[in-house]
């Protein structure tokens, strides 16, 4: 059928031939990339997050704070007077599409800065992208993966906490205080497996015995099944590694079946969305750790400064838990920015690791092997009812020093010391 | 119909106005090629014209067996997926050359489709359908098990390849345009081959089983290797575009095998039109366009995306690209 070679045919394909022409040499052209990097006016950060999704609720909090930074930062004078921006993208929770975002980030906005990211694998994928195209990113979600020498780079920062510091602060405080017989429940995924390891590794100091692992689906909605079980096995301790819903739904049903009068029910990461959405009945009386709470302003003075900005630009709310890391995520590069002078990559990198900080939760560093932020964790308790305004949901019964002995050693994570 | 493109073809090219139609039809690889070629002028970034043609590609195979031989299949995330994970694996833990890689890709979703359409060819209908998604669920499990290969849940990352050498050049892959046009090359490759298979007296009987499987049976073809045959080449070409989805983004996430994804293809088909040539890349385009330019400026993006594709299934029901064919058709 295509013997015949009609008279538009030929036209064509000497068309084809001068578009390839035309678009090698566009490609292969130095001065289009000159044209497009030449100055820019403000300095740009891109956040890629979650504004949609199970997780929109954080992720839109992120943003909240955020902007906060990025006004104070701006009120600074900036960098010798160039102002700072936020390029807010949606990722979907979908690692696909958050290493899509984030290379129009990089290509077409040429932004300075990357920081983001809600979930492990959406974290590691933007890691990936930025890493290659030497972009300072700083993570702001949960994983111990990202610590590892297989992924780390030096263009790689972690704010947020990592599932062996959360669980090993919850289980130091936990295991000494209610017993050594301890019940898992665990999401059996990437983030429950890395949180009972935590939890595991913090226990052998106590000698604790593990009577179960219970795996369950995450969007698990009926734990009636599974909880009798672990009834039957009169633990001191039932810990309960999930996230989100799963977690709200697995609390109430345990206190619903009477749980909490013969055990202490454990979580590594007690979220202040998830008590606001789940009321006070479900969390009463349970244990777990987070990165902050707006409560901690009676004694910080830094969380206070940060509240009283939250508050005023954003409607009298409080930040919450993963909010803060928005602010503290975008803080920190700025700043080490601003201590560097320049925005030079490598400049900038050394300026983060001299930075010794206090932003909003207390002293803060990163370790220079794997640029985890070493920081406080807080071990909170329910309330049994809020007693100053809806806000008012936890008790903070320690707080965690930071401390390079709670992380995993750099050894461990496979960097050269 | 824009279904019947190929009988088309066959009836009597005489009537003058026809020739250009005819004309382009004969070429449709061609000026496919071309459109490919300008078609990152005209996007808002470069990422999301590659994220097109991968897309594109992708649907395009999905097209083969579902517009041209008419079985609707809901499992295709295990072959663009497979191809991915494959070529990703030849890199990460081999440390092959990017060319093997994606050869190996492209095998990869060839394998995957023989031995998912081994199994499944004989059902038809809603079975099929059936039959393809409990396999790709089988698949998806199998990747997100084998851990030390895959990453499991935290997807494989590291597919870094930084220069693509071609006959002694060297281009740097991690500009955009270079990485559009890499792409771009091995789709305008895979556009030809389809485009000959199709014109080929093979893609005549694929259509043949389509309109009438009893007679095509009874003119003595044989309809379950024709249909196995036509579900491995898709998988090839699913498997060529998964691998490009890897090299591209330089992970590949679990999410690539879940069922949406293969559910994504259907609609993308759908929406540019099944059985057009040129269908499925305007139903990737509008697709993933309407994704990102929506979700800039609201939160709520879910929802106009979902307004426009009721509109588009009322008003276009052969697809964009089928309605527009059917309008110009002399």
């Amino acid at each position: 059928m295509t013997k015949k070679i009609t008279k538009s045919g030929l036209l064509s394909r000497r068309r084809l031939l001068t578009s390839v022409g035309a678009g090698a040499v566009l490609a292969a052209s130095p001065f289009r990339i000159n044209l497009l990097q030449a100055q820019e006016a403000t300095i740009k950060v891109g956040f890629p997050v979650p504004l949609t999704g199970p997780y929109g609720t954080e992720a839109q909090d992120q943003v909240r704070a955020a902007e906060v930074a990025i006004a104070e930062f701006n009120e600074g004078g900036g960098l010798n007077g160039r102002k700072a921006e936020l390029l807010v993208r949606d990722d979907k929770l979908n690692p696909g599409e958050a290493a899509t975002r984030t290379l129009e980030l990089i290509e077409k906005e040429k932004v300075s800065f990357i920081v983001g990211s809600l979930s492990a694998a959406v974290q590691l994928a933007v890691n990936n992208v930025t890493k290659e195209r030497q972009i300072i990113f700083n993570s702001i979600s949960q994983s111990d993966t990202i610590n590892e020498a297989s992924d780390f780079s030096k263009y790689t920062f972690h704010e947020a906490l990592n599932p062996h510091l959360t669980a090993g602060a919850v289980g130091r405080y936990a295991f000494p205080k209610f017993g050594k017989k301890v019940a898992f429940l665990t999401a059996d995924y990437a983030y429950g497996h890395e949180m009972v390891r935590g939890f595991q590794e913090a226990g052998k100091a106590f000698g604790i015995e593990t009577l179960v692992d219970i795996r369950h689906p995450i969007g698990t909605t009926d734990f009636s099944a599974l909880l009798p079980r672990i009834q039957a096995l009169k633990p001191d301790i039932l810990c309960i590694s999930n996230f989100g819903r799963d977690q709200q739904i697995a609390l109430k049903q345990a206190t619903d079946f009477g749980m909490k009068k013969s055990m202490k029910i454990i979580v590594p990461i007690m979220l202040y969305t998830g008590r606001i959405a789940a009321g006070p009945q479900a969390f009463e009386g349970v244990i777990g750790g987070t990165s902050y709470y707006w409560g901690i302003e009676d004694k910080i003075a830094s969380a206070k400064a940060f509240n009283d900005r939250f508050r005023k630009m954003h409607g009298g709310k409080v930040p919450s838990d993963y909010g803060a890391l928005g602010y503290g995520g975008v803080k920190t590069l700025l700043m080490g920015a601003k201590a560097a002078n320049s925005l030079e990559a490598d400049k900038v990198i050394a300026a983060i690791e001299a930075l010794k900080y206090d932003y909003y939760k207390g002293p803060q560093y990163y370790r220079k092997c794997d640029h985890q932020s070493a920081q406080s964790v807080l071990i909170i308790e329910s309330k049994a009812s809020p007693q100053k305004g809806d806000a008012d949901v936890f008790n903070v019964v320690e707080t965690e020093a930071p401390n390079d002995a709670n992380l995993r050693s750099c050894e461990a994570l496979g960097h050269k010391v | 119909m824009a279904m019947n493109e190929l009988s088309q073809t066959l009836a009597p090219a005489g009537v003058e106005q026809r020739n250009w139609f005819e004309a382009a039809k004969r070429h449709r690889a061609l000026l496919a090629s071309l459109f490919v070629l300008v078609f990152p002028l005209v996007m808002p970034f470069t990422a999301l014209a590659v994220n097109i043609l991968i897309y594109g590609l992708y649907a395009l195979g999905f097209n083969l067996l579902f517009g041209y031989l008419g079985l609707l299949s809901f499992g295709h995330a295990a072959l663009f997926g497979t191809g991915a994970y494959l070529c990703g694996i030849a890199i990460v833990h081999f440390a092959l050359p990017w060319y093997v890689a994606i050869a190996m890709g492209v095998l990869g979703g060839t394998a995957m489709a023989a031995l998912i359409g081994a199994l499944a060819i004989r059902t038809r209908g809603i079975y099929f359908a059936m039959v393809t998604m409990a396999l790709a669920q089988c698949v998806y499990y199998l990747f997100y098990q084998a851990i030390d290969w895959t990453g499991g849940e935290n997807g494989l990352r590291g597919i870094n390849v930084r220069a693509i050498d071609i006959f002694g050049m060297k281009f740097d892959f991690i500009n955009p345009l270079t990485r559009y046009y890499v792409v771009a090359g091995f789709v305008i490759l895979a556009l030809y081959v389809l485009s000959r298979i199709l014109a080929s007296p093979f893609g005549a009987v694929i259509e043949a089983v389509r309109e009438n499987e009893a007679r095509a049976r009874a003119s003595g073809y044989n309809v379950t290797l024709t249909r196995l045959i036509t579900f491995v080449l898709s998988g090839a070409f699913c498997g060529l575009a998964g691998a490009l989805a890897a090299l591209h983004l330089s992970i590949v996430p679990i999410e690539i095998m879940h069922y949406e994804t293969s559910g994504m293809v259907v609609m993308m088909s759908l929406l540019g039109g099944m059985g057009t040539f040129f269908g499925p890349f305007v139903g990737a385009a509008v697709f993933l366009l309407l994704e990102n330019l929506v979700s800039l400026w609201t939160v709520h993006w879910q929802l106009f995306v979902g307004a426009v594709f009721v509109v588009c299934v009322l008003f276009f029901p052969a697809g964009i690209w089928g309605t527009i064919l059917k309008r110009v058709r002399p």
